[in-house]
């Protein structure tokens, strides 16, 4: 019961974000650069629920995304299934106790993203790629993504612990060995 | 009796001399006499001061206590009042905004007056930074169908990729993923314009012909050729040519006439 409250608070959230994001983020980019904050909510739910979750909630984000801009469908959901899966295993070998892993992953997640996406797209749609470009946008969303992992951090922590705890009762403390 | 006689006579000559004084000052000119007026008002005027201003204080009051109610009342009027003026002001504020649409759509429309065209405006755009695309408020309702061109006031925006009812998703030529033929319009040959990540929004120009002059300047427009833009649509000018060491492989830069991030006002051309 309380996992399914949990996941439909998930699904609220994204909505927020979205409507965060189309507001406020696409007014105010680091030189033109939007952050990506549904990047850090699959990475969130990745932490600290389980892999099957982390992966359906990648894949509804994803269809979500490209339904509404996408030229294809389909492909932000691969990527943002694969970042879910990427979370669970981060979760599964490192500590989510220490602020610059979380910052790590964060930064982690938005490249393999990113970069995915780039290229499937290209290989798809036929992109000339221009990586000089693409490395340029990828580092300030980079940046702008842990800025906001960095300010929201205290939230993730309190909020990820108590998620963590109706998914994984029995193994929290022997997970690690 | 002598007493009385003398008092007759002293009351006489005082009378005269005062007579004769009145006389003689009554006929001095006042000017002459500033040096008493001055003494005169040295020693009223401390006291007559106090009195005038005790008097204008109580006055004042009076007039404050006995006007209070009118200026509450007057307040009230020109809050009133100035309620209506701003709501004026918001309408008249709505009236030109919209004015200022119809007559970007006139223009449009115009300018584009062979097409047949159906008005519409920007809803929402791509939150991703390595796509363009935008949503218009406009969808299969209003007769949009998918592979319609997208022109603004300057030229070529894109085409609809798909649509719901209401919306429309449409490719914007500078998406990385959109590809237009175009021809150039002094020498008519044609080349490619591909979308970019670029974020000074710019298209890539290709496949160009290795006989081709390309000028700095020149204006590119649709071939027709590809089924999906109609030919002779404005995109924008040439401006970078970028050389390589092989001529095969050379580019240019086009601008396009339309700025992106200011695009509010489009025409679908209904096919």
């Amino acid at each position: 019961m309380k996992k399914i409250s949990v996941s439909i608070i998930f699904l609220i959230f994204i909505f927020i974000l979205y409507f965060i994001q189309v507001g406020v983020f696409s007014n105010f980019g680091l030189f033109g650069v939007m952050p990506n904050l549904f990047i850090i909510l699959v990475l969130y739910i990745g932490l600290f629920t389980n892999s099957v979750n982390a992966i359906c909630f990648g894949i509804i984000i994803g269809i979500f995304l490209d339904l509404l801009y996408g030229n294809t469908v389909g492909l932000s959901a691969v990527m943002f299934c694969i970042v879910g899966y990427i979370a669970s295993y981060f979760d599964k070998n490192f500590s989510k106790e220490n602020k610059v892993t979380i910052l790590l992953m964060s930064i982690g997640a938005t490249i393999i993203y990113e970069f995915g996406f780039y290229s499937l797209n290209g290989l798809i749609l036929g992109y000339d790629f221009e990586w000089f470009k693409f490395i340029r946008i990828i580092l300030f969303e980079i940046i702008y993504n842990s800025l906001i992992t960095i300010i929201l951090y205290p939230f993730i922590q309190k909020s990820g612990y108590k998620i963590d705890r109706i998914y994984k009762k029995n193994n929290i403390l022997t997970r690690y060995f | 009796m002598n007493r009385s006689k003398q008092t007759e006579v002293l009351g006489g000559i005082i009378t005269t001399i005062i007579l004769i004084l009145l006389v003689f000052l009554s006929n001095v000119e006042i000017g002459k006499l500033t040096f008493f007026e001055s003494i005169a008002n040295t020693i009223v005027s401390p006291i007559q001061n106090m009195f005038i201003s005790l008097k204008n204080k109580v006055g004042g009051h009076n007039e404050y206590f006995s006007n209070i109610d009118d200026l509450i009342i007057e307040n009230n009027e020109l809050k009133e009042k100035n309620r209506e003026l701003e709501e004026k002001v918001r309408e008249l504020e709505i009236i030109k905004a919209d004015n200022e649409t119809m007559q970007a759509y006139m223009n449009l429309s115009q300018k584009y007056a062979e097409y047949k065209t159906i008005p519409a405006y920007v809803i929402n755009k791509d939150i991703s930074n390595l796509s363009n695309n935008i949503v218009i408020n406009v969808g299969s309702d209003d007769g949009v169908g998918v592979k319609m061109t997208v022109i603004a006031d300057k030229g070529l925006v894109g085409h609809v990729i798909s649509v719901t009812k209401n919306t429309a998703k449409v490719q914007v030529i500078i998406d990385p993923a959109s590809t237009v033929s175009c021809s150039i319009s002094t020498t008519e040959q044609s080349l490619i314009c591909k979308g970019t990540i670029d974020n000074n929004q710019v298209l890539r120009a290709s496949m160009i012909p290795t006989g081709a002059e390309l000028i700095q300047g020149d204006s590119v427009s649709t071939s027709g050729i590809g089924g999906i833009y109609r030919k002779g649509i404005y995109i924008g000018n040439i401006k970078e040519i970028i050389t390589t060491s092989n001529i095969i492989d050379r580019y240019a830069i086009v601008e396009p006439a339309v700025d992106f991030s200011k695009l509010n006002n489009v025409l679908v051309i209904a096919e």
